[in-house]
């Protein structure tokens, strides 16, 4: 008795399943979508292969930056193979980026107003170029 | 009798010392008030301050002034957008040329000024409590067009292929990059022509198209900028010709 219970209750959850399914079928392939909630999705074609994948995004230091140090990071990201030309109002540094291109080193500044270039150079000579301006100043107002 | 009485005290404990805790803690519908409206005024100042501290940030910006009048300056900075400096009685004026009274009314266009102040996100503007003339170096990233062994002098290519008149002086710290060997010390007898290059220095008073270079670093693995195309040595003008000099910045 207690068999025939179950066999009859697993038969049906299959039929209420199945009807479900074959209800959503015929709901989803006879529903019509109104032209005004229709929205369009444009996608940027692919750069073509002859592009440079050159890039470079510095994180620190932020532009106009105020501060109480003279000796402060420059880190960010750029391609893995590329080297990093780091100019400052005194120095330059050339440096190298991981396997992953990020790098960060750091550089002294002078008194008052300095002018960071940071350029990225990929093997076959492209560059990428990024200034930043990092003021030294103990002031405070 | 005893769990009787252990009962009672049960009971009246359990209704007792919370009423008393609640008669204590709960203040007074006055105290109430007087309590939140002192919280609601704390809450008031401390949301303006936040807001003027998210409002305005301490800033340090590099431009060459555009116009200036008794209260404003207006600069092109290092990324040529414009920016508006508010000046006012607080405002220190300050020159590397080091003239004794340096003040608004010795700026003029085309100077270039390091400017400290407050800038306000809302408005744009800044308020400069510090401003000051300097001289930056200038970066050349480019490609050697020609060499001049006699005077010392390099042509450079840049960007847009654009070019420049480098001097080498005897002061002019010579550089060499190779990634084994990192930055060494290098000389003007190993410049060599279409070699990418970098040249830092200052501009020439006399010639606009003329630097006086600080640094110079040879690049021996890396090619220059596909974008700059570097033709024919181009002849450098007989008239600006220099000797290895020792000079200051």
């Amino acid at each position: 008795m207690k068999a025939e219970q179950i066999i009859l209750s697993f038969i049906a959850v299959l039929i209420g399943i199945f009807a479900t399914g074959v209800i959503f079928f015929i709901y989803q392939t006879t529903r019509t979508v109104p032209p005004q909630n229709l929205k369009t999705v444009s996608t940027t074609a692919p750069s073509s292969l002859s592009q440079s994948s050159l890039f470079l995004t510095v994180d620190a230091p932020k532009d106009e930056e105020v501060s109480d140090r003279k000796v402060i990071t420059v880190s960010g990201k750029t391609s893995k193979d590329a080297i990093v030309v780091i100019s400052t109002n005194t120095d330059d540094l050339v440096i190298e980026p991981t396997s992953i291109g990020t790098f960060a080193t750091t550089v002294t500044i002078r008194d008052d107003y300095n002018k960071i270039e940071i350029v990225a150079v990929s093997p076959n000579g492209e560059e990428t170029k990024t200034t930043k301006t990092v003021t030294f100043s103990t002031e405070t107002f | 009798m005893k769990p009787i009485a252990l009962w009672f005290i049960f009971i009246f404990s359990f209704f007792i010392f919370p009423s008393c805790a609640f008669a204590q803690v709960t203040p007074t519908t006055d105290q109430t008030k007087t309590l939140e409206q002192q919280i609601n005024s704390l809450k008031d100042r401390i949301a303006s301050k936040v807001a003027t501290l998210k409002l305005v940030e301490r800033r340090g910006i590099i431009g060459t002034v555009i116009s200036v009048t008794n209260t404003q300056i207006t600069l092109s900075d290092i990324k040529t957008e414009t920016r508006f400096i508010d000046v006012d009685e607080l405002t220190k004026f300050a020159s590397v040329s080091a003239t004794e009274n340096f003040g608004i009314s010795d700026i003029s266009k085309g100077t270039t000024l390091g400017i400290l102040g407050l800038y306000n996100k809302e408005s744009k503007r800044t308020l400069a409590r510090f401003v000051q003339s300097i001289r930056l170096p200038s970066v050349f990233h480019g490609a050697v067009i020609s060499v001049d062994k006699d005077t010392f002098t390099i042509m450079v290519a840049y960007e847009k292929n654009k070019q420049i008149i480098v001097d080498v002086e005897s002061t002019t710290k010579t550089r060499s990059y190779a990634k084994e060997d990192g930055l060494t010390q290098s000389g003007f007898s190993k410049i060599q022509e279409g070699q990418r290059i970098l040249v830092a220095g200052f501009g020439d008073t006399k010639e606009k198209n003329r630097i006086i270079a600080s640094r110079v670093i040879l690049f021996e693995e890396t090619p220059r900028n596909p974008a700059i195309q570097v033709s024919l040595p181009a002849p450098i003008k007989s008239g600006s010709q220099k000797t290895a000099t020792s000079s200051s910045e």
